[in-house]
């Protein structure tokens, strides 16, 4: 899958759990970026992004990824 | 061994001397050694050693395992084989009577004729805290955050680190890698930073926390006699006191570790000034609240059956309101868990546990809503008037929940608060009742004397770090500061019944 593609993808997901169409995500977006982005709303983004793609994220990386670059790559690496 | 006693600070001091002296290879051997003599000096018995054996094996070869097979479904199980071994070994000895409680209890309900009786178990000392740490540690192997500790005799002493074995904070392996194992110089900063923070801890416990003590012992010993106004001042203090211990453990682990130049995590955060039981939570027993998140609430809010549960109520509520559904769910199971670890009785999982749930709870529910009132009616949430009062009401509430976690049993705490509704104002005005409660005047200038100067510094501690502040200052007004904290502890300092200095050289005149 392009990468391309995955921010595609991910961008719907973000705008379905943040509820805000206006959400435009890129490799450096963070939580500091998304108002709604808190601990909690992570676990929520991170099983929609589980369901979306079709792959399982392991707690090391739900718990360490920076930004949704680094979200990018393990789906990338995950989807090959 | 207590923190404050005269045998901990020997043994303090000889390990700190030992750790400097000895080539710095060697550092962590020492810290083994003292860590072990620390875990068995209580009781050396074989039950005792077969306990800290379980666990550590089952930690080191799991995690070994773990990793070994990493990526394949043994490490899976290899994971939860160890976690079982560990969290078996810590219910069995902590909280068999929780169980035997219950099930005699449902046994009355449904009259059966069967009643088990109490069990009492000596667990070795510090199990509640390092049985989690090496959970969290084969789960973080698990996870990829870090590789296992191949030594084992390493790994022994990231589990029985000595002055964490008490009162925490809870430890993680990643971050303590580097602390523990690598070579350590005795440094003049680190030394001061460290005995100041070890007075501070002193000043908290001996001359807040006990004196405190005294009162709520003898206000809760006897709540027919010491009622009403009594008994709101004693929940008061037992809050204060509560912390002021707590706290003051932490700042005395802290500043033994820093002398040595290992850091670990804070675990408070000037938590009564948070203005939400939800944000006191984020500045209360922060390491546990960390733990239960990375380990717990995370997996449990990402699991099967919490988003089973979720997708059925997406279909009847909608998205917004399954969310709230399976956080509220998850957030309670969480705060069940709490309420255990502080101790196998109902009284804790209520204090700490389902009260607890229940404010934030309820904070969640209705805080959209009061903040849309408050913008209705001009209120100015910002002002400091405000803020006092969000303070003080999340000073009440939870001084109110520690009612449970220090009363004897459920009824016990439902006497307590029937008690306070005895109206008695006049015992604050008139001049002796007061000092009835085992407390004199001297005391009470004492305490609020030092309660003031400790909120002083920890609302300063908000904004930068006290011990930076101080060491800016001159020498004067910085040597002047250190002596007034070594001798408030050594004047003020309550070492126990019979042993009061203050009596000693302040009434002496």
């Amino acid at each position: 899958m392009e990468r391309k593609e995955i921010f595609e993808r991910l961008n719907n997901v973000f705008r379905d759990v943040f509820d805000d169409e206006s959400i435009v995500v890129t490799d450096a977006t963070t939580s500091n970026d998304i108002e709604d982005w808190d601990s909690l709303e992570h676990i929520n983004l991170i099983v929609a992004v589980e369901q979306e793609f079709g792959i399982k994220f392991n707690m090391g990386e739900v718990t360490t990824m920076k930004n949704v670059g680094e979200m990018a790559d393990i789906i990338e690496n995950r989807v090959k | 061994m207590v923190l404050t006693s005269l045998i901990f600070l020997t043994f303090s001091i000889i390990t700190l001397i030992i750790y400097f002296v000895i080539p710095k290879k060697l550092q962590w051997i020492v810290l083994l050694a003292s860590s072990l003599t620390f875990l068995f000096y209580n009781a050396l018995t074989v039950n005792n050693v077969i306990y800290v054996l379980i666990i550590l094996l089952s930690a080191y070869f799991g995690a070994l395992l773990v990793h070994k097979y990493e990526n394949t479904k043994k490490s899976k199980i290899f994971l939860v084989l160890s976690i079982i071994i560990i969290l078996g070994e810590l219910l069995i000895l902590k909280y068999s009577n929780l169980f035997i409680v219950s099930a005699n209890h449902f046994n009355n309900l449904f009259h059966i004729n069967k009643q088990f009786n109490m069990v009492s178990f000596s667990s070795p000392v510090g199990l509640s805290y390092y049985s989690l740490i090496m959970i969290g540690y084969i789960v973080d192997v698990y996870r990829k955050i870090c590789n296992p500790q191949k030594n084992i005799l390493k790994c022994a002493l990231f589990m029985s680190y000595f002055p964490i074995l008490t009162s925490g904070p809870f430890i993680r392996y990643d971050k303590m890698e580097k602390e523990l194992y690598t070579k350590h110089k005795l440094n003049y900063d680190n030394l001061c930073r460290g005995l100041i923070r070890i007075f501070w801890g002193l000043f908290k416990i001996l001359v807040i926390s006990q004196r405190l003590a005294i009162f709520v012992n003898t206000v809760y010993g006897d709540i027919s006699t010491f009622n009403g106004t009594y008994i709101i001042i004693a929940t008061i203090f037992f809050t204060l006191q509560l912390y002021t211990n707590f706290s003051g453990s932490i700042d005395i682990i802290m500043g033994i570790s820093k002398i040595m130049g290992i850091e670990l995590p804070e675990n408070f955060t000037s938590p009564f000034f948070s203005r939400t039981i939800t944000e006191f939570w984020r500045n209360w027993h922060i390491t546990l609240g960390a733990w239960l998140k990375d380990y717990i609430f995370y997996p449990l809010m990402k699991s099967n059956f919490i988003q089973k549960i979720g997708n059925f109520f997406k279909k009847i509520f909608g998205k917004k309101v399954s969310k709230k559904i399976t956080l509220y769910l998850s957030m309670l199971i969480m705060w069940i868990l709490i309420g255990i670890w502080h101790g196998g009785a109902y009284t804790y999982i209520i204090g700490s546990g389902l009260l607890q749930f229940f404010f934030i709870f309820l904070e969640d529910l209705f805080g959209p809503l009061s903040q849309n009132i408050n913008k209705k009616i001009g209120i100015n949430t910002e002002a400091f008037s405000y803020k006092l009062y969000q303070c003080i009401r999340t000073f009440i509430l939870f001084s109110f929940s520690m009612i449970f976690f220090r009363a004897t049993s459920v009824g016990n705490a439902i006497d307590i608060i029937k008690h306070i509704f005895v109206y008695n104002p006049w015992v604050l005005v008139d001049n002796s009742s007061l000092y009835t409660a085992g407390l004199d005047l001297l005391d009470f200038r004492v305490l609020i004397i030092s309660l003031i100067a400790m909120f002083i510094v920890e609302g300063m501690q908000r904004k930068e770090n006290v011990l930076d502040k101080l060491f800016r200052q001159n020498i004067v007004f910085r040597w002047a500061i250190i002596y007034l904290l070594i001798f408030s502890v050594i004047i003020f300092g309550m070492y126990g019944p019979g042993y009061d200095p203050a009596t000693f050289i302040y009434r002496g005149f």
